[in-house]
């Protein structure tokens, strides 16, 4: 048959075991006492990215933070379910979450650099691994910057304080913070909401670039933006997954109604 | 429309009655510090001398008077209003007062810090009875070579020589033993030899004739300086302001704490800061950073931090009482009993001191540090936190790499607002150390160099000692008010410098 | 005044949405590559009156048919995706619609090759060689039209459109032909009314051609070439 347009996606029941980055299974999670996550199963493929949307308090960045236990900074925490990661649940008892952690970088909704200089917070996740090698540092720093998309820009004040670099800069030097200790997995927790347009592109094209070296996980409210950027695409309310399929069939033909409301600006 | 007008009527009244409020604030403030620092530069600025008759009814009385008052008028008027008050039953016995400008009189001012006015008359050296005051200088020159000699005697021989005796009296040997005896000869010859100096370098003398023509004889010895205060020029003025200056944070209270200088109430403020500094700051940031970090959000807590706020408010002299009974007599009586049993009962630790001083300051102001550096850890972003345990450090990497540099202004600012409180408190020092003249610094040579356990001069004690006993002599008084300058510009320059700092460091640490 | 753009399709931000863009422009474009195929087939089947290869223009019809599903599909998950909007949505919409232009031309195609399958090729010179004529100028303008459309060059589009008077004044002619033999020979009217659709149907052709030159003009100008603004502008263009 002919075919004008590739396709490389598969649909989310083709991805096999090999394929999958991040599997949760059977997932509940309680704040505060509240249900937030309720019975979460999920592939996340390998090397893809996979956009969570769904309305503020439905659960997304609950699950974002459940895949390098972030949640459990929250004291009234529970957790029930696992979350296979390379084989091992990270919710097993052995687990060092230091570590897990450093496998597992993150980047926020609002650039949060140390107030250091860029090469410092660049490579902060070496030095608390107890990295001192001058020589190693410096090529670690270069590389993750360069991945970053950042390394033309700031080569010259590496040693300049982070704070004067500009919000889409600062954003980038957050990620690349998280490249810096080499993770598989990328998570972002809304990481443009407070960029401007263009600056979002920007951002944009770079995660769509790292997804050669990392799985990466993207939370957002923007649904143009789960849309630009996703691969695969997953709605969530309530703290269920209603729906999760690759992004082309989500937001052209979504399989659910709840789906299609929200994507479409009907809800509620 | 009314109903505009009252709003707009309502509007302005707010306006001006704030506007009022905070001028009256800044008249009180600037008025406060003009006159302090009015006050105390007299006590630094040469004032000119008069010559004041006071004719009584039945008497004459004639005295030099030195004041800063700038005209005779301004003179007489002081003596009139001060007879006015005391003649009061008895109207038509006010004395007559005639003031005039002294020009010719020296104001001539001893070692020991008293003052005497008085025109020159004679100046003696041993032999001649009569000099020019021109030869002066040679004189005193003559006499401190003469004191000089009479030192190297008294330091160098007579000393060893007691010594020598006072050991040979100790192991027992007879009064009338040899070597006793050759001792007690040279001891004895040496004694006439330093009575002998003692005695020529009191022969050089200067004579001044006082307002009522009585003479005053004054040792060349005992002389610290004499100036003519009328004719002084204004390079003099200014040369003799700054040398009141420097006698003034470099000297030691002189004539029961009206003249002479500050300085060991600076050294001994300065060092029962620094003690309270390094013994408050880990303490109170440690502190700070459980309560923040690490312990649980719950009633405890906020009763603990509620008792901290309540500390900050308990008088200060409660701290002092609570020291006096805790430190110096329950933990000072231990250490006395332990270490220094064998001076006993006299104590060494038992006793009001520096270091208990200190420790009191110490709790004192821990409220102020723990509260200031809990509001600087308050203020790191959670984001930060959030930021560095995503990047895999643990709580305590995280506290000592990104939360401490980022609180550090609010650490830093805690501290140094806690040394500007200590620096001005008076009460509780009093009871647990401060006194209004401690002979010797807590720092010298004598081992073990630093003695914590003795009692101390403050700048804060000194002022209000100064404000209790001197408040009819002017010239003692105007000694307090320096003193208060000097407080209070130690204390504008600590606040400052600790707004500066946290700006500084929020500059580095925070977002711009 | 309306303005003129050439579209600059390589400069986004994102690498993938200027692949996807291009992507689309060549599929329309290949898509027109194989109407234009079929139609000179169809012309050599007319002439040479070879059934087999008008069969087989007809089978290629569901080909075009298909490529023209994906198109739609393609700019529909574009719009979904990548909220493509001014120039980049004119594109979009441009192609959406020439692509269905491109599929009713491969059923005007169809129509016509049919005739030579059923072998119903008018035996009158005179209209057989009006109907060669027609499809000849109906080849060129269908050349002229994708060209425009690949350059995005709205002089060309302008030209292409004007050749459509050309081809509506030798349907005339030949429609005027035809009417002269059917009243020649009204036993076959079965016949001649498959020759009238045919002769229609290449005339449909010329329509839709126009229709993409003004997807064309509108892309590049953001204005319908009916408005009366476009109207002197294409009078000053031509001049």
């Amino acid at each position: 048959m002919l075919k004008l347009f590739e396709r490389e996606i598969l649909s989310v029941d083709e991805i096999s075991k090999a394929q999958t980055g991040i599997d949760v299974r059977d997932l509940c999670v309680h704040l505060n006492g509240k249900l937030v996550l309720n019975n979460i199963n999920i592939r996340i493929p390998k090397n893809k990215i996979t956009a969570l949307i769904g309305q503020s308090g439905c659960g997304k960045t609950t699950l974002l933070n459940s895949f390098n236990r972030m949640n459990e900074l929250n004291r009234n925490h529970q957790c029930s379910g696992e979350v296979w990661i390379n084989d091992r649940d990270i919710y097993n008892r052995k687990e060092r979450i230091s570590r897990l952690r450093t496998q597992i970088g993150m980047v926020f909704q609002r650039p949060n650099p140390f107030p250091m200089s860029i090469y410092e917070n660049v490579c902060f996740g070496l030095r608390i691994q107890g990295e001192t090698n001058r020589r190693k540092l410096d090529d670690s720093v270069e590389r993750a910057l360069k991945n970053a998309a950042l390394w033309e820009e700031v080569r010259d004040r590496l040693f300049d304080s982070a704070m004067i670099l500009s919000g889409g800069q600062q954003q980038r030097l957050m990620i690349a913070r998280a490249l810096a200790l080499e993770p598989e997995i990328l998570l972002l927790d809304e990481p443009t909401s407070a960029l401007d347009p263009l600056t979002t592109l920007y951002i944009e094209e770079l995660i769509n670039e790292l997804k050669k070296q990392c799985t990466l996980v993207v939370v957002t409210h923007n649904m143009q933006q789960a849309a630009r950027v996703s691969d695969y695409a997953a709605f969530m309310h309530n703290g269920e997954l209603i729906e999760f399929s690759d992004s082309d069939s989500l937001f052209t033909m979504p399989a659910k109604q709840q789906t299609e409301d929200y994507i479409t600006g009907r809800y509620g | 429309m009314l109903r505009q007008f009252q709003l707009n009527y309502r509007q302005a009244l707010s306006e001006t009655a704030s506007l009022l409020c905070a001028s009256i604030m800044l008249i009180f403030l600037v008025s406060m510090v003009i006159f302090i620092a009015f006050q105390g530069s007299q006590y630094f600025v040469p004032k000119s001398a008069y010559k004041v008759s006071i004719t009584f009814a039945d008497a004459r009385e004639e005295v030099f008077y030195q004041t800063s008052a700038l005209s005779l008028e301004n003179v007489k008027a002081q003596f009139d209003s001060r007879y006015l008050g005391q003649f009061l039953a008895e109207p038509e016995n006010t004395p007559e007062v005639s003031v005039q400008l002294a020009e010719e009189v020296y104001q001539v001012v001893l070692d020991s810090g008293r003052v005497h006015f008085g025109q020159f008359y004679a100046l003696s050296s041993m032999d001649e009875p009569a000099l020019p005051l021109s030869e002066l200088d040679n004189l005193r020159d003559t006499v401190a070579l003469l004191q000089i000699s009479l030192q190297e005697a008294q330091e160098g021989r007579l000393k060893d020589l007691h010594e020598r005796i006072a050991q040979l009296d100790r192991s027992g040997v007879a009064t009338d033993a040899p070597a006793r005896d050759a001792l007690m000869l040279n001891f004895n010859r040496w004694q006439a030899h330093v009575f002998e100096l003692d005695r020529q370098i009191q022969k050089y003398r200067m004579q001044f004739k006082q307002a009522d023509g009585d003479l005053i004889s004054i040792a060349l010895n005992d002389l610290d300086y004499l100036y003519q205060p009328n004719q002084l020029t204004l390079t003099d003025k200014i040369g003799f302001t700054f040398s009141k200056i420097w006698q003034f944070v470099s000297d030691k209270p002189k004539q029961a704490s009206t003249t002479g200088g500050v300085f060991p109430a600076i050294f001994g403020t300065i060092l029962m800061v620094i003690l309270m500094a390094v013994a408050v700051a880990p303490f109170g940031i440690v502190s700070a950073i459980y309560l923040h970090e690490y312990a649980p959000d719950n009633r405890l807590t906020g009763l603990i931090r509620i008792g901290i706020s309540n500390m900050a408010a308990v008088p200060s002299v409660v701290y002092g009482v609570f020291g006096l009974g805790f430190f110096v007599y329950t933990l000072g009586g231990s250490i006395d009993e332990l270490l220094y049993s064998n001076t006993l009962p006299s104590p060494t630790f038992g006793t009001p001191g520096l270091l208990w001083a200190s420790l009191t300051m110490g709790l004192l102001t821990l409220p102020v540090v723990i509260v200031s550096a809990e509001e600087g850890l308050k203020r790191v972003p959670t984001g930060l936190r959030a930021g560095s345990y995503a990047l895999g450090a643990t709580k305590f990497e995280t506290i000592m790499r990104v939360v401490v540099p980022m609180a550090s202004p609010g650490m830093l600012t805690g501290v140094i607002l806690a040394i500007a409180r200590a620096a001005g408190e008076v009460a509780p020092l009093i009871l647990v150390g401060a006194v209004k003249f401690a002979p010797n610094l807590p720092i010298d040579g004598e081992f073990p160099f630093v003695h914590l356990e003795r009692q101390f001069m403050h700048l804060g004690v000194f002022i209000y000692d100064g404000a209790f006993h001197n408040q009819t002599e002017t010239q003692s008084s105007s000694l307090m008010f320096a003193t208060c300058m000097l407080l209070l510009i130690i204390v504008f320059l600590l606040n400052i410098s600790a707004i500066m700092f946290r700006h500084r460091l929020r500059d580095k640490y925070e977002r711009v | 005044m309306a303005m003129r753009r050439q579209l600059q399709l390589n400069t986004h931000i994102s690498a993938k949405f200027n692949q996807e863009l291009e992507n689309l422009k060549h599929s329309v474009l290949t898509m027109g590559g194989v109407i234009e195929q079929q139609l000179v087939n169809t012309l050599v089947a007319l002439q040479e009156k070879a059934p087999s290869l008008a069969e087989r223009v007809s089978l290629n019809d569901s080909k075009v048919d298909v490529m023209e599903t994906q198109v739609e599909q393609e700019c529909m998950r574009i719009i979904a995706k990548r909220n493509p909007t001014a120039g980049d949505l004119r594109l979009i919409m441009t192609v959406s619609k020439t692509a269905t232009d491109l599929e009713r031309i491969g059923d005007e195609i169809a129509r016509v090759a049919r005739l030579v399958t059923l072998n119903k090729i008018p035996d009158s010179e005179l209209v057989f060689g009006g109907m060669l004529d027609i499809g000849n100028r109906n080849v060129a303008m269908m050349r002229a039209t994708f060209d425009a459309f690949a350059r995005q060059d709205d002089k060309a589009a302008i030209l292409a459109h004007q050749q459509d008077k050309d081809i509506d004044r030798v349907y005339k002619k030949v429609l005027e032909q035809t009417a002269a033999e059917i009243q020649l020979n009204p036993g076959d009217i079965n016949q001649w009314m498959d020759v009238l659709w045919a002769i229609r149907a290449f005339e449909r052709i010329g329509d839709r051609c126009k229709n993409i030159c003004e997807y064309v003009i509108y892309l590049t100008y953001g204005r319908d070439m009916n408005s009366s603004s476009m109207k002197k502008t294409v009078k000053k263009l031509l001049k």
